[in-house]
Formats: structure tokens, C-alpha cells, sequence
């Protein structure tokens, strides 16, 4: 069941889209019932996104002297994905550089911080004041400012931010959801990224997603729990922990 | 996690279904046995863990719960006839004892697994050192694993495994990590996290 198709050119109605409720459900599940800790499925979903950007823009297709990427943190769990995804990036051969104007205090968050700059991983103190600085320094932007947890306003500095991001031509690759995007209902005039990894299963705003590549990661939702909320998710192939959907 | 398929792809296991035992120590290589475990499961391989006894560790408790909630069986005993090991399953995982382990060695469970152990005819994969070998100078004693998974680099008893494949498994270790232990930094394909030496 949900394991017919092969995993590329899955058609949209196939794979479930979840209502931000729905996405937050199983997260609690995944905790409360299946007693993983964020830390375990935070490396596995940073490892996704990393996996991802590397089938998707591999080192080797960068025009910028250096693989270089930005990788932009928000203040909760996507932001924290992005670091582990920048600690792997790092691995991967590329060079990474962070943003992180807000975080939690909290040791998970810490320890990441640690495990990226022992790992001479640079974090910005200012964020690149005009597009163009960032367009001629770095070949792909990671977003990993807002997740599916996202609502109401968006509170500085990630206003501005996320202003300078819609006017970048780099392609950004955003994790989970485009930051700033409604997690249903989209943004027609938001962020529009290259690239869309959907962690667990893609939400509802996935639907309004038109840039060239979405992957799904987070190979983490034991069949029981696909089934009891229906995901139909499509097989992934042999042992990676990503999918590429388009 | 990736080792075993690349060792034993699902299409060339010998059985009709794809059933793994996991033996499972009471310290830490344990711990790594039951997380192995969870990600066979969900490459669609059938693990069965055995796994007599339990740490009090919340983390390796979450682990455990983990598996069962993905409905993973726990075997209640090893069954001394290997015949019935041989029969059931494609592959054996040891995840009994790591390189710390020396005291452990020679008391049950781990003894009696051991002693099971180097009777069966299917092939093993050790996690990070062939169980028992990190106590022993090398004896007739000694488990054979088919495959050696070794973990961050290689241990010194691994200098005496003379299997099939020999992976590393090591590709978090930071470059500074390695510099400070004079470990070498081989070449790991792609996005791949292990590399067969």
C-alpha cells in the first residue's frame, strides 16, 4: 500500500498533502507514542535536505569559484535543520556560511552551533545588505528560516530578510516549507525557491510550489504511522533518505 | 545503517524473505544494534533483535521503544541449536560487545551468545569490532564475521579481520577530530555515510 509507483514523476494526487494540524499531529506522535527525541530526527531530516541539494546542485555545477551556499536559520526546529544540514553540506565538499540572528538557548540548539563552527563553519554577524552581495558570493541559498509551525506575522529581523531573499537569482532551496509562506494556502507573492524539501510529507502550500525540484526527506515514519494518517507515500529507492517527487 | 544492504542486497539474500537477527549487547554497541535495526525495517528488510539485556539508559530505552513500535520482535531466547539460526534467518547482525568492552566478555549473556555465535553458518556483520576480540590477544575462540562495520575509524583488533568486506563508517568525524588522532580521511562517494576499504 502507497508503495506502487516508482519515486520519480509521481503524479501530485497521489501523495497526500497535509493541513498544518495534520503535520503537527504526527510530529506528536512521533515524540509522545514512538519516543524519538528532536535530536534524531533533526540529523535525519538536516542529512535529507543536504542529501537532496547535493543530487540537486552537485559542487561541481557551481559557477562561484568554491561551492559556496548561505544557509539561513530561523529561530526554531527548521532553523536547527539547517544547521545540521550545513554540518553536512560541510561534508559533502561544499562551503557553507550561516545566518543565525535568533535562537533558543536551549542545549540542542547550542550543540549544533558548537558542532558547525568546530567544523570552521562561518556564522555571519550582519545578513548581506542588498541581493546582489549575496547573488555574487554564493551559488544556492538555504532557507531554513520558517517550517510548517509557522503562523501569523513575520516578526524582524526575518521581514527584511526574507525581502532581500525574493530579490536574490541564486536558486534557494527551502526546507519544509517556503518561509513566510502560508503553510496551506502559499504566498503567490512570497519567496518562490528552486527547490522544496518536504520533510515526513509535503504539506498543503507544497501544491503551490512551481520551481524546478522537490524532494521529499525524513525517512523516519514507520509504516504504522503512514498508514493511520494515510500519507500514501511512494517508495523510496534502495537506501536513500531522500525522494525526488519533480 | 546503509552497511548491511550494500553487503547483502535485498534481491541476493538466499531466504524468500529478507530476515536479519540482531544480537544485541547491554551497553552502547547494543544501543547502536537496536538503531541499525529500526533503519532495516525501513529499507523492508525483516529484523528480528534479541536482545536479553537491557540498559536503563533513556536513550537507549527510547530506542528500544522505538523498534517495538514499528513491530520489530524481540526474541525471549536464543536457540542454542545454530541449525535454527541458520534456517530462519539470511545474516546475523553482532551488535553484542564494542571495543570497550572487556569485563563484559565473559559474562552471560554475552558468553553464551558468543559461544552460539561461532557456530552458525550464515554470514555476520560485526559493529565496529567482532565481539569478543577486543578483550582477546586473537584465539581459536574467536568469532568470524563475514563483514566489519567499523565505526568513526578502525580499531586495532580489526587488523585481524580477514573477511569479505571491511566498511568504515566515519564520515561525522570533523577534519580536526582526525588531525588530533592521526586518522586517515578516505574518500567517501557522493552522499554515501560508509565506504568499503
Amino acid at each position: 500500500p502507497g508503495r506502487a509507483w516508482p519515486g520519480f514523476g509521481v503524479p501530485r494526487g497521489a501523495i497526500s498533502h497535509f493541513r498544518q494540524e495534520e503535520a503537527q499531529a504526527i510530529d506528536q506522535e512521533l515524540f509522545t507514542e514512538y519516543k524519538f527525541s528532536v535530536d534524531q530526527l533533526m540529523e535525519l531530516a538536516g542529512l535529507s535536505c543536504a542529501t537532496a541539494i547535493a543530487k540537486a546542485y552537485p559542487p561541481s555545477s557551481f559557477t562561484t569559484s568554491q561551492p559556496a551556499v548561505l544557509v539561513v536559520c530561523g529561530p526554531g526546529n527548521n532553523g536547527g535543520d539547517g544547521l545540521v544540514c550545513t554540518r553536512h553540506l560541510k561534508m559533502f565538499g561544499y562551503q557553507p556560511t550561516v545566518y543565525y540572528p535568533k535562537h533558543p538557548s536551549k542545549p540542542l540548539f547550542e550543540g549544533l552551533i558548537t558542532q558547525c563552527k568546530k567544523m570552521d563553519i562561518p556564522f555571519l554577524p550582519e545578513f548581506p545588505a542588498e541581493a546582489a552581495f549575496i547573488d555574487e558570493l554564493y551559488g544556492l541559498v538555504v532557507d531554513a528560516i520558517f517550517g510548517f509551525s509557522f503562523k501569523g506575522a513575520v516578526r524582524e529581523p526575518f521581514g527584511s530578510i526574507l525581502s532581500t531573499l525574493e530579490r536574490v537569482t541564486v536558486p534557494i532551496a527551502s526546507i519544509d516549507i517556503p518561509s513566510g509562506w502560508d503553510v496551506e494556502k502559499g504566498k503567490a507573492d512570497g519567496l518562490q525557491p528552486d527547490m522544496l524539501i518536504s520533510l515526513t510529507a509535503p504539506k498543503k502550500a507544497a501544491m503551490h510550489f512551481t520551481g524546478r525540484y522537490h524532494f521529499l526527506g525524513g525517512r523516519f515514519v514507520p509504516l504504522a504511522l503512514q498508514e493511520k494518517y494515510a500519507l500514501n507515500l511512494p517508495a523510496y529507492p534502495g537506501t536513500d533518505c531522500v525522494l525526488q517527487l519533480t | 545503517p546503509a552497511v548491511s544492504p550494500q553487503a547483502f542486497p535485498l534481491p541476493s539474500l538466499p531466504r524468500r524473505q529478507p530476515t536479519v537477527l540482531v544480537v544485541c549487547g547491554p551497553a552502547q554497541n547494543g544501543a547502536i544494534g537496536l538503531v541499525c535495526a529500526r533503519h532495516l525495517r525501513s529499507f523492508d528488510y525483516e529484523p528480528t533483535i534479541f536482545y536479553p539485556k537491557r540498559s536503563p539508559d533513556p536513550l537507549y530505552r527510547d530506542f528500544t521503544t522505538q523498534c517495538e513500535k514499528m513491530d520489530i520482535p524481540f526474541l525471549s531466547y536464543l536457540p542454542t541449536e545454530v541449525q535454527l539460526i541458520n534456517d530462519a534467518y539470511n545474516a546475523v547482525v553482532d551488535a553484542v560487545l564494542g571495543a570497550e568492552a572487556e569485563a563484559a566478555e565473559g559474562t552471560e549473556p554475552c558468553a553464551a551468545i558468543l559461544a552460539t555465535l561461532r557456530h552458525i553458518r550464515i554470514p555476520i556483520v560485526s559493529l565496529d569490532v567482532p565481539s569478543g576480540w577486543a578483550a582477546e590477544a586473537g584465539g581459536s575462540g574467536d568469532i568470524s564475521p563475514d563483514v566489519l562495520v567499523s565505526l568513526a575509524a578502525p580499531k586495532e583488533c580489526a587488523r585481524r579481520f580477514l573477511g569479505r568486506q571491511h566498511f568504515v563508517a566515519g564520515r561525522f568525524l570533523p577534519y580536526d577530530v582526525r588531525r588530533k588522532f592521526g586518522l586517515d580521511a578516505p574518500e567517501y562517494p557522493g552522499t554515501e555515510c560508509v565506504v568499503a576499504l
